[in-house]
């Protein structure tokens, strides 16, 4: 009961407040409220200023679900290019679109490397008279085992695709 | 404006700035950011692999290195020339976090500095353990790069 009385029940110093504050509601308030333009200029001004720094217009590239990308303090900019993601569940990705299991993709790498060469395919087409260059983004997540990535370094190099780019989160 | 009385053909020094297009323009610039802005930087460490023969043909003066994951805590350094081993160098830790210290140490004092002389590594081949976790792979990938050891390959071979 004391508790109550305590904290639940309100003080007359509460209720003066409170009753005070009624009164006040009642009567008619002043409209005008002055805005500090100055002071809002200068955070407007300072925002664009910090965003324009970090602005950049390299190419982006999606990073896949699952995917926790390694940090890199050597990293360089990513260049347009096809993407071949390794999940932290398994499952291998290329362009978004899944492949099948790592390990089954590693024991019989045909779908893979038919993929691979439809993209050569595709890219001879657009880029009528000018060399393959061979390039491919590759991700994976930092807790697969680096042999799984090896290996599939070793499929794509059979695949022709011989500079591969290790997608990494950049620290600076 | 009202005309100040009595201060004749004399004109108002104080000009008013109209603030609503500027902060209208700064509203737009501050949306468009936010809205473009990237907050992970994704980069790119390259792997060349030596399947061709340009890198052969720069094998003549120059030495190699051999980078062998025995486990987590332990790698094998060789130093080649032609093809030839001519020094091996373990590089051990007591655990994973201060390997790549230990590994960066060891290229600065032995290997970049072999017998007292300033040498330059072609090449450098990476052998990787289905122990070693990927993310530690890219670790020892950004010693070697910031070593000036740039053309780095990864051997392609079942995990063991």
């Amino acid at each position: 009961m004391r508790l109550n009385q305590s904290l639940v029940s309100s003080d007359p110093f509460e209720k003066h407040l409170i009753k005070r504050k009624r009164k006040m509601s009642w009567k008619k308030k002043a409209a005008i409220g002055a805005l500090m333009l100055t002071s809002m200029v200068d955070m407007f001004s300072m925002l664009v200023v910090f965003l324009l720094q970090t602005f950049s217009t390299s190419p982006e590239i999606l990073i896949n679900k699952g995917v926790t990308l390694p940090d890199s303090v050597t990293a360089t900019e990513v260049r347009e290019a096809p993407v071949l993601a390794v999940a932290k569940d398994g499952n291998l990705y290329l362009d978004q679109k899944i492949v099948g299991e790592v390990t089954k993709v590693l024991k019989a790498p045909k779908k893979l490397m038919n993929q691979l060469h439809d993209i050569k395919i595709d890219w001879a087409k657009s880029h009528a008279g000018q060399a393959f260059p061979g390039e491919i983004n590759l991700q994976a997540d930092k807790e697969v085992p680096s042999t799984t990535v090896s290996q599939l370094m070793g499929i794509l190099t059979t695949g022709e695709f011989s500079t591969i780019k290790l997608a990494v989160i950049g620290l600076r | 404006m009202k005309k100040k009385v009595g201060l004749g053909s004399k004109k108002e020094l104080n000009a008013e700035l109209n603030l609503t297009p500027f902060i209208d323009l700064l509203s737009t610039c501050v949306c468009f950011l936010l809205i473009t802005a990237v907050w992970i930087e994704i980069g790119t460490v390259e792997i060349k692999q030596s399947h061709g023969t340009e890198a052969a043909a720069s094998k003549k003066e120059t030495y190699d290195l051999d980078i062998v994951y025995k486990n987590p805590t332990q790698v094998r350094l060789n130093l080649k020339r032609n093809g030839r081993r001519v020094k091996g160098f373990k590089v051990e830790s007591d655990s994973t976090e201060n390997l790549q210290a230990v590994l960066d140490q060891t290229i600065k004092e032995k290997v970049l500095t072999f017998k007292k002389k300033a040498i330059e590594i072609a090449t450098a081949t990476i052998t990787p353990r289905s122990t070693v976790q990927y993310g530690q792979l890219v670790e020892t990938l950004d010693t070697l790069r910031s070593n000036e050891i740039i053309n780095i390959g990864v051997l392609s071979a079942k995990g063991r």
